[in-house]
């Protein structure tokens, strides 16, 4: 479903961010990409969900390369970053709404959906409000919703269990492995290694831009914990 | 006072950052634009000059010099006002830094009097050089003694206080109105727009076939009887009155610190009214309206468009006008809204001329891609193309535009204009909407300023929307150059056209290529 190659990101003023990250992502999979701040995750997923323009490398999804096709890979994805500004002037239904346009996803499902997710995110009653009058929470709420109700392939999110209340936190999980049943992908970045070793199948480790370890969760961390891994990944100096 | 200066100084710093906003341009690109900012302030300098040594002429024939730094004075005063009201939202109120501030070790009435300075620095530049022409002219004309120059350069300093205060006690009760009803930002935009009217058409009222001279001396002492503060001004400077300066300084240092005080008791409650809105009861699913991409994003910029007073008011008020003037024409007699200019154009030249001059006040899209700000993700990131993006933001301004088009239909058929004329009126108009959204488009995606804090300084301040407006009249300017220079209305118009077409080709070329990369880049 997702197919990183060879992508390398540098910026002006010559830091490079991402260094000849390779890695695939299968339908049915959810991805844990762990690093310490910094290290690059952010740059990889603002690539992926084609915020970011990038020269070097190429990024694959569903087979399609974002350069060639853009607005097709775009299309069965959602992204959702790490602090989701939404457009404040409109009322949490009227963006839902205005992201079922964008995807065109049909007026019987919208609705049907819309509910479901809103539902059971417990953001039914506030939909009428106005985005601005939302807390950090609320707005992560609404950014989930959208990304949910057009159904990706693809699923990439930055961070997205901080400021989710637990309740919220638990039920995003749940629709994360229900998802990945139905045959979708998921990409995502965390701190919390905890979440990271319960939830995913496969995870990579990216350290100054470069992916140091990249597998199946079991094999990655053999007998040892996640954490346990990752410090030792990290504390060790590349050469 | 420390800490006040201190965020005074912080702010205007993020504040000139933002204006002068220049993303990654070579350093030889940006060196023409602090020259272009350069050769702004000395042609407008120059151009006040001019009208000052104009008008001083004749005030000086008729033995009224004394008269004219207090003209001056109250032309500086009501542009203070005027921009202020716009800017009051956003800067005093919902202003996207307000938690990081209320957040810090500071009293209210001291956050209070920091965005009412950040509201002075923004004025003092055109008040300094107003004041400054007159300054000069005056100088020349009635030679006064070194009294006048001091007080003039003291009073420089305090002559923007009061009209500011003025215009945020107005903006303030505006923002209390509008935030108790239910479309809040188009009440406050309405409300602004009727007052900006009633000022505007107030000097109509003046007998405008009095001579210059008189009518100057009667609009001075009206002046003096308004506005109390010109009269101690006038005194001051011109008659060297110590107790009129004292009490000028007074009034206006103690206004401001009342004002400060005043709303700094208020100053929590309002933001948060403003900036939060309302609740509504527990929502229930209804009804929902399917649109294609392309309308929904269109919905979604009109949406914002509306959501923003001050990018409303700095944008709409040329149409505003025109609909206003097209509604009134049947109960005015045009030639006497000419006044002087009829000596130089023709009505037919004048009515197009009018037309494209409102039509290049309302560029949109000249801050349409910068007002997306930290929302920018969502349109790089949704399954859309950018030229459908663009389209999006081109049709908004259209749609703004349009009236224009229907103004120009209706003006002719009252001013019983021939179907050539109006034909050639529609063609101008039709060609020049076409330009507008797209040039101010154009140039946003090559002036981009995506990390600000304050509307008004995209809207108002940033490189994009002061090159945007100032090319658009400036085409205008060469429209009327055309119709004079080739002595012809009808070869100037047409030339015009041609010209208007060529740049249309060539910006949407520019636009559907360069724009495109421009975008993705961002």
């Amino acid at each position: 479903m997702l197919q990183i190659v060879n992508f390398s990101k540098t910026y002006k003023g010559g830091k490079r961010a991402v260094d000849g990250l390779s890695l695939e992502v299968n339908s049915g999979d959810i991805f844990g990409f762990i690093g310490h701040n910094g290290a690059g995750k952010t740059t990889t997923i603002r690539a992926i969900a084609g915020v970011l323009n990038f020269e070097e490398g190429d990024i694959l999804i569903d087979g399609v390369s974002i350069k060639r096709d853009p607005v097709y890979c775009k299309k069965v994805t959602a992204y959702i970053p790490d602090n989701p500004d939404l457009y404040e002037h409109l009322s949490g239904i009227a963006y839902l709404n205005f992201i079922g346009d964008i995807y065109e996803v049909e007026k019987s499902d919208r609705r049907h959906l819309i509910e479901k997710y809103a539902d059971a995110f417990e953001l039914t009653s506030n939909l009428g409000d106005s985005i601005s009058s939302y807390s950090h929470g609320m707005k992560q709420k609404l950014a989930i919703i959208s990304a949910l109700i057009h159904s990706p392939k693809l699923l990439v999110l930055d961070e997205p269990f901080v400021g989710l209340d637990p309740k919220a936190a638990h039920t995003l999980k749940g629709i994360m492995a229900q998802m990945c049943k139905n045959g979708s992908a998921i990409f995502f970045s965390t701190h919390v290694l905890e979440v990271a070793e319960k939830l995913c199948n496969r995870i990579g480790i990216i350290k100054n831009g470069k992916l140091v370890a990249y597998g199946p969760t079991q094999e990655v961390t053999g007998d040892s914990s996640l954490e346990d891994v990752f410090m030792e990944l990290v504390e060790t100096k590349q050469p | 006072m420390k800490k006040v200066i201190r965020l005074v100084n912080v702010q205007i710093w993020a504040m000139l950052a933002n204006m002068l906003s220049v993303g990654d341009l070579k350093k030889k690109k940006v060196n023409v634009i602090y020259a272009g900012i350069v050769l702004f302030t000395v042609v407008l300098g120059g151009t006040l000059c001019y009208y000052a040594y104009f008008v001083g002429s004749i005030l000086k024939a008729y033995n009224s010099i004394e008269v004219l730094p207090s003209l001056f004075m109250a032309f500086a005063c009501i542009m203070v006002l005027f921009t202020t009201l716009y800017k009051v939202k956003g800067t005093l109120f919902g202003f996207k830094d307000f938690d990081l501030l209320m957040s810090m070790p500071v009293s209210n009435s001291k956050i209070v009097a920091s965005r009412i300075m950040l509201l002075y620095v923004l004025n003092f530049v055109f008040v300094f050089i107003t004041m400054g022409a007159v300054t000069v002219v005056y100088g020349i004309l009635a030679r006064p003694g070194l009294i006048f120059y001091l007080f003039n350069f003291l009073a420089v300093f305090l002559l923007p206080l009061i009209p500011i205060i003025i215009a945020s006690v107005l903006g303030t009760i505006l923002s209390f109105i509008s935030i108790r009803l239910k479309y809040s930002n188009i009440i406050y935009i309405v409300l602004v727009f009727l007052l900006v009217l009633v000022w505007m058409f107030l000097p109509f009222s003046i007998d405008t076939n009095e001579a210059l001279a008189e009518a100057s001396k009667a609009m001075a002492d009206r002046i003096n009887t308004i506005y109390p503060l010109a009269g101690l001004y006038s005194k001051a400077v011109t008659q060297g009155n110590i107790m009129s300066m004292i009490i000028f300084a007074a009034v206006s240092i103690l206004a401001f610190m009342l004002f400060t005080w005043g709303i700094g008791k208020i100053f929590v409650k309002l933001n948060t009214e403003v900036m939060t809105g309302s609740y509504k009861a527990a929502y229930k699913l209804g009804e929902l309206n399917i649109s294609s991409p392309l309308m929904a994003l269109y919905k979604k910029e009109f949406k914002r468009y509306f959501a923003s007073p001050v990018y409303v008011l700095n944008t709409g008020f040329g149409m505003a006008l025109l609909l206003i003037l097209t509604v009134c024409l049947p109960f005015i007699d045009m030639r006497d809204l000419m006044g002087d200019v009829q000596l130089a154009v023709s009505l037919k030249e004048f009515v197009p001329l009018i037309i494209l001059f409102c039509m290049a006040t309302t560029c949109t899209t000249m801050a349409s891609v910068s007002m997306e700000g930290k929302n920018l993700w969502i349109l790089k990131s949704i399954p859309v193309s950018a030229k459908t993006i663009f389209a999006s933001k081109i049709l908004v301004n259209l749609t703004l535009l349009s009236p224009s088009v229907l103004a120009s239909v209706i003006i002719g058929i009252i001013l019983k204009f021939s179907f050539i004329d109006e034909l050639l009126v529609l063609l101008l108009v039709v060609s020049f909407a076409l330009f507008v959204p797209a040039f101010g488009l154009v140039i946003n995606l090559s002036f981009p300023n995506l990390t600000w804090t304050n509307e008004t300084v995209v809207v108002k301040q940033s490189t994009a929307s002061v090159i945007s407006i100032f090319s658009c009249i400036g085409l205008v300017a060469v429209f009327y150059g055309l119709i004079k220079f080739t002595d012809n209305f009808y070869t100037g118009a047409l030339l015009f056209i041609c010209l208007i077409w060529i740049l249309n080709i060539i910006i949407y070329k520019v636009l559907t290529e360069k724009g495109v990369n421009k975008f993705i880049k961002l």
